[in-house]
């Protein structure tokens, strides 16, 4: 299930990047102290300050559900299963990215 | 023609070329475009680019940063990147000095631009008697949000890039404005050489193929001149990394009692459409 779940998620960050102008863009990284950072962007350098961001278990349990802030980013604790972080920007426009791809 | 008058003129044309060959500092790593923060392992070699030598003795760094401006904000920020730096020697049969440097994920892992700058100390170039310092820019990107690529930084002199210099597609062209003191240089003296030898990161030396073989020495570098706007196109007719260097365009011009050619350079990265 995992590889699966990298699987998609990196054809996400790939199409994420291969699509046309104002496209969002999206990544999280570990910070090495339990908790994660999460990074928003448009592909024409627009602010993604407000859009909203949604960590959610596997079983589909929401954990956290807030905006990005005024540096476009947002911070929560690593929870200890599977999970997923979704970056809320729009129809169509939602990206997808899974715990195990947050390094 | 006799065998010694041959020799002769094989002898004179390898000086000139070796002479007249542009000096490059080769500031490399395998992509300035990054779908996600990495680690970043980068070379820092002056040399002649299109020959992947001779490469001269760096003799140190002065300055070595990257200047990041976030998505959606205004003030940029500067990234320190000095203790990343580790002097090398570069190359196997006469090695020279030289610098890497491996800079991890978290120094560079938020979504944007980064314009990272060497700021070398002067080269003495004894054929010559001056000195050469090549204030040299690679712009990288992570995860494609552009923010501050097309930005001047306020360097004593550099290019400022018209494009993205980290998108470009072979058979593409590339613009960009040469400034001193923050001011446009008309009809500046600018060099276009192509990384021939690819930089080998952990054997410290360039590889032993060259991509591209030049018809006569003359091919091994473009030369041209800004108009008077201080504004230049070149054309990217190969996959790779293609160096455009502002000659003698920055305002030190004296460098320990001996002229000093400061120059701008700035590293352009073009991709095959194919």
């Amino acid at each position: 299930m995992k590889t699966i779940f990298a699987l998609i998620s990196f054809v996400g960050l790939t199409f994420s990047l291969g699509a046309s102008a104002h496209s969002p863009l999206f990544d999280c990284f570990d910070n090495g102290d339990g908790t994660a950072t999460c990074e928003g962007a448009f592909s024409d350098g627009a602010s993604a300050a407000g859009v909203g961001i949604r960590v959610e278990l596997a079983n589909g349990r929401v954990l956290f559900q807030s905006q990005l802030d005024e540096a476009s980013s947002y911070s929560f604790e690593i929870p200890d299963q599977e999970y997923m972080v979704y970056f809320e920007a729009g129809t169509g426009h939602e990206i997808v990215l899974f715990g195990d791809d947050i390094y | 023609m006799k065998p010694l008058k041959i020799l002769a003129q094989i002898a004179a044309l390898l000086t000139i070329s070796t002479s007249a060959s542009a000096h490059f500092l080769v500031v490399h790593t395998p992509e300035m475009l990054l779908a996600r923060s990495s680690n970043i392992d980068m070379s820092i070699v002056f040399t002649h680019a299109f020959d992947g030598g001779p490469t001269m003795d760096l003799p140190g760094i002065n300055n070595f940063y990257a200047v990041q401006r976030k998505a959606g904000e205004e003030d940029l920020t500067r990234i320190d990147l000095m203790d990343f730096l580790e002097p090398v020697k570069w190359g196997t049969e006469t090695p020279k000095s030289a610098y890497t440097a491996s800079i991890p994920r978290a120094t560079m892992r938020s979504l944007g631009d980064y314009q990272i700058v060497v700021e070398p100390e002067p080269y003495y170039e004894a054929e010559e008697d001056i000195y050469i310092q090549q204030l040299t820019k690679v712009i990288m990107n992570v995860g494609g949000a552009p923010t501050n690529w097309d930005q001047s930084l306020g360097l004593p002199t550099e290019i400022q890039a018209l494009n993205k210099p980290y998108v470009n597609w072979v058979g593409g062209v590339f613009r960009g404005i040469v400034l001193s003191e923050g001011k446009p240089v008309p009809f500046a003296e600018i060099e276009v050489e192509y990384l021939n030898y690819q930089p080998d990161f952990d054997a410290r030396k360039f590889g032993p193929e060259a991509a591209i073989e030049a018809p006569l020495p003359g091919y091994e570098y473009v030369s041209l001149r800004t108009d008077a706007n201080g504004t230049f196109s070149i054309g990217l007719p190969k996959a790779g990394w293609w160096g455009i260097a502002a000659l003698g365009v920055g305002p030190t011009t004296e460098h320990q009692g001996k002229p000093l050619s400061q120059d701008a350079v700035l590293w352009v990265q073009a991709k095959s459409i194919d």
